[in-house]
């Protein structure tokens, strides 16, 4: 374990991607599916995962310059309203760019309450949660309702981006040449592992919305940004220790700002691509339903960082992928099993630590699991929504230790109060 | 030699206090100068003033022979100035080249940081300076006195001629101070100017060239460490002749206040931390516990005013068993308690005064009327408090974070007075405060025990202890081991109980 944590961020995330992989490859066999590592769940998976994972990295930049960003699901709000508008009356990138706009707009008033005035992060928030909503209607009331097919809830069509196969590794064409297509030779050879891991690659390569490329060419921009540039460590220090960034001469306020105006502008992209084929192709009040809080959870899941953000997002992706297409409940039903032998495995690395509570408690819910695994068939259609958040409690009841927030994280700061 | 930095009629005024006034200073290019004072004698705002996160209200500030002016500490940086404040300025979780850097990092294009010339550049420093430290550590896996090298070299790493310490050795251990004053001669033997604050006279003696008092907001001195003995020096910052902690004739009378018999106090991880610890306090006596820290003695204080459970044994208060009593019921039942650290366990440090000083009497007379607050009663009594105990503040209603430790000391000592308990527990009362403070918290006791209170007190300082007490007795790993009279030990013998050295004692 300790060799493992040595490893570079990507290439131990590829480590625990693999291990999950295995572990879906031999529950689907047991579960006689085929669809936990299909081509299709792969596809889905990555489109759930886009606005996690733009809300996820949104939630960084925040965070990282130590403002608290639950207002992460307005903004998204924000950014599915003029996502739609912005395609609809002007082309699709300028939907992108509209929502990205807006959602900007929603950080720029957080960072004005928490920043400028102090107000504390949850409570700023929760208002801007509170407000996007009704922004959106009234905007929907004056603009939405005088667009043929539009109304007070909804818009008419939303035109996308389009997409791109990778070459190569995914079929994809240059000019007028169909490359090879290596991931999907692999997935058709029906090798045990290697084939399921093909198909999931093959997914995640296969019409390939512009945006979802520039979402996933985010993460490592913005681990170069935050972890190689001066701009980046300025921001982390207004997370970490901000009165240390002053006592330097650095301008706290003016990097909170921007930390806050980023994570608005990336919800409001994630609000811009739900509303865009991709996902919906249309804009429909409500329709974020809870993403931003979803993404802040990849945010804890990931640890604070980019690599771990795209981890959490594709995780928290895949149940909500599956269970869109999962008509007899098989999938859904394997996921369960993958619970309960995911938590056996948390036991063990308890057990190794000798931390006694969580072995017990860690064995006890695996145990539950396994036992609603082997007495049941089917499962309700909300047990695959809840994945997430139960997910996401999971990790923090059992490695809440190991997590590392910034130490400012959320603590109201005030210039020349050292 | 010239003159690193002079200041000529320094006056800084804050709302109903002068902080500096009309201070002198001249610091030689190249000499370690102390400044030293009580608690609020200015020293923290002249270091401010020195820095420019502070403008004086009058007088000049010469640099290296110019007069100079700055907007901000950025520009004192600029021109060599670098301070490295008490409370480290440090992130945890970046590592020591990032918080070194910070403000002043070399970049590529498109603001890329240059790690490999930062680290350079980093290295060199240090190693000219004798200071080593691995740049790829996170601070949080520091110790203290690494963590103080690394804010040196942030300072030195901006080109600092000029280093003003903020208090430096009030974070260490005896061990690091020794590095420190190591760190301290080698950085003046390359050429460096070093300021600092300081109150604990014999590392002032021991380090500094020049000596600088400060009384009061006034620089009442500058003498040379070969010319004063500690005890001048303490005179001087206090302005009058020192009392000693020395009591004279016994008060102690025949009824025992605090009775403690067989108590046994075993932590989470099941280890034995207070062994079978018997002892009696009678009225009118203060009894000493000496003992290195973490044999044991905070734990048993802990057990007597009730914040961690007995496993064994009885607390007998004025005749009353009192073993599985609330916390409230014995202070109710006349235990006074002065905490070992003020800061967690003593003050709510955002709450106003006349707040603080209900904390733990907050059922009592004057601070409520049946289940409500009396904020006129418990405001009354503050200003009570900061009359009779001398608490140096503008009002009752300023938080408690903007006292200076000593009176902020003063205002706990003075809370538990005027209870007037029957028994008081005073864990460490004159730690890390000045000396006038430390006169004064030693008379409040000697006072109270006249009137007949038992004191149980514990103290690394042998000096009090040997002073104060009328019986002392020595804790090692968690058992009393033995019992001494003040009048005869001394403190090297104590020392050697402490230790382990001797074994059989008066027990």
């Amino acid at each position: 374990m300790k060799r493992l944590s040595e490893l570079p961020a990507w290439l131990r995330w590829s480590l625990y991607a693999a291990g999950g992989v295995l572990l879906l490859t031999v529950v689907q066999t047991l579960e006689g599916t085929d669809r936990l590592t299909s081509v299709t769940s792969a596809q889905s998976m990555l489109r759930w995962a886009i606005p996690i994972l733009l809300a996820g990295l949104g939630g960084l930049y925040s965070e990282r310059a130590g403002v608290v960003n639950i207002g992460l699901e307005g903004m998204m709000i924000l950014g599915t309203w003029f996502g739609a508008w912005g395609a609809i009356t002007y082309g699709a990138w300028w939907g992108i760019v509209a929502g990205i706009i807006g959602g900007a707009l929603g950080g720029l008033l957080h960072a004005v309450a928490t920043v400028t005035f102090g107000v504390d992060h949850i409570i700023s928030g929760v208002a801007v949660n509170i407000l996007a909503p009704g922004i959106t209607r009234f905007l929907s009331s004056e603009i939405l309702t005088n667009i043929p097919g539009g109304s007070i809830t909804q818009s008419p069509r939303v035109p996308g981006v389009g997409s791109a196969t990778i070459p190569f590794l995914a079929g994809g064409t240059i000019g007028n040449w169909t490359t090879p297509d290596l991931f999907g030779w692999l997935g058709t050879r029906e090798w045990f592992f290697i084939s399921d891991f093909a198909n999931l690659l093959k997914g995640v390569m296969t019409r390939v919305s512009w945006v979802t490329l520039i979402a996933v060419l985010l993460v490592p921009l913005t681990a170069w940004l935050l972890w190689r540039t001066r701009f980046g460590l300025r921001l982390r220090i207004c997370g970490e220790r901000p009165e240390a960034g002053e006592a330097q001469g650095i301008d706290v306020y003016r990097y909170k700002y921007i930390g806050v105006v980023i994570s608005g502008a990336l919800a409001g992209m994630a609000g811009a691509f739900i509303a865009s084929p991709e996902l919906s192709g249309i804009y429909l009040e409500g329709q974020t339903t809870g993403r931003g809080f979803i993404g802040l959870a990849a945010l804890i899941f990931g640890n604070w960082r980019p690599i771990g953000v795209l981890g959490g997002a594709l995780l928290f992706g895949y149940p909500f992928g599956i269970g869109l297409r999962d008509l007899d409940g098989s999938a859904s039903h394997g996921l369960i099993l993958v619970n309960a032998i995911g938590l056996a495995a948390v036991a063990i690395w308890a057990f190794t630590r000798s931390k006694r509570t969580d072995t017990v408690l860690a064995l006890a819910l695996s145990g539950i699991f396994a036992l609603w695994y082997f007495t049941t068939d089917v499962v309700p259609d909300v047990w695959i929504n809840i994945l997430p958040f139960v997910i996401v409690l999971l990790v923090l009841i059992f490695f809440a230790q190991r997590l590392r927030p910034p130490a400012a994280d959320g603590l109201r700061y005030r210039k020349g109060q050292t | 030699m010239a003159l690193a930095i002079e200041l000529i009629g320094i006056t800084k005024r804050f709302p109903g206090v002068v902080a500096n006034d009309h201070v002198e200073l001249k610091v030689e290019e190249g000499e370690i100068h102390a400044i030293c004072g009580e608690n609020g004698a200015g020293k923290s705002t002249l270091m401010k003033v020195l820095y420019w996160m502070l403008q004086a209200d009058e007088g000049t500030m010469n640099v290296f022979g110019q007069e100079v002016r700055f907007a901000s500490p950025t520009e004192a940086i600029g021109a060599g100035i670098g301070m490295v404040h008490q409370h480290f300025m440090l992130a945890d979780q970046l590592t020591v080249l990032e918080n070194v850097i910070l403000g002043a990092e070399p970049v590529h294009a498109l603001g890329l940081i240059d790690f490999d010339e930062a680290k350079d550049h980093l290295k060199k420093v240090a190693e000219s300076y004798g200071l080593f430290i691995d740049p790829d550590d996170l601070v949080e896996e520091l110790e203290v006195g690494e963590r103080q090298r690394v804010e040196i070299i942030k300072v030195l790493y901006r080109g600092a001629k000029i280093l003003i310490l903020d208090e430096p050795t009030a974070v260490l251990v005896p061990q690091e101070v020794e590095e420190l004053f190591r760190n301290m001669r080698d950085l003046k033997k390359d050429g460096a100017t070093i300021l600092f604050i300081d109150h604990k006279l014999d590392e002032v003696l021991a380090i500094a060239d020049t000596i600088t008092v400060l009384r009061q907001g006034q620089s009442v001195a500058t003498v040379k460490p070969d010319q004063v003995t500690a005890q001048d020096l303490a005179e001087l910052m206090v302005g009058s002749e020192l009392p000693t902690p020395e009591t004279t004739e016994s008060t102690v009378r025949d009824e025992v206040a605090l009775e403690v018999s067989g108590l046994t106090v075993i932590d989470q991880d099941e280890r034995v931390i207070v062994d079978d610890v018997s002892f009696r306090v009678r009225r009118g006596e203060v009894l000493g516990i000496a003992g290195v820290e973490g044999n044991g003695q905070t734990e048993l204080i802990e057990a007597v005013i009730g914040t961690s459970p007995a496993a064994r044994g009885i607390v007998t208060l004025n005749g009353a068993d009192v073993t599985r009593a609330t916390v409230r019921h014995r202070r109710e039942q006349g235990i006074g308690y002065i905490p070992q650290d003020r800061h967690r366990e003593g003050l709510l440090l955002p709450a106003p005064l006349w707040e603080n000083a209900a904390l733990g009497h907050q059922t009592q007379q004057p601070f409520s009327k049946g289940i409500w607050m009396d904020r006129q009663g418990a405001r009354q009594r503050t200003e009570d408090i900061r009359r009779e105990f001398d608490v140096r503040t503008p009002d009752v209603d300023v938080p408690a974070h903007a006292l200076s430790g000593g009176n902020q000391q003063k205002l706990i000592v003075g809370r538990e007075m005027m209870a007037e308990p029957s028994v008081l527990l005073a864990a460490h009362p004159t730690r890390g405060i000045d000396v006038g403070a430390q006169a004064a918290v030693w008379e409040d006791i000697k006072a109270a025990r006249r009137a007949g209170m038992a004191t149980l007190l514990v103290s690394a300082d042998l000096d009090e202890l040997i002073g104060l007490s009328d019986t002392i007795v020595v804790m090692l790993r968690g058992r009393i081991v033995a019992t001494l009279d003040p009048a005869t030990v001394t403190p090297r013998d104590l020392g050697a109980f402490m230790t382990g050295a001797t074994s059989a004692g008066a027990a």
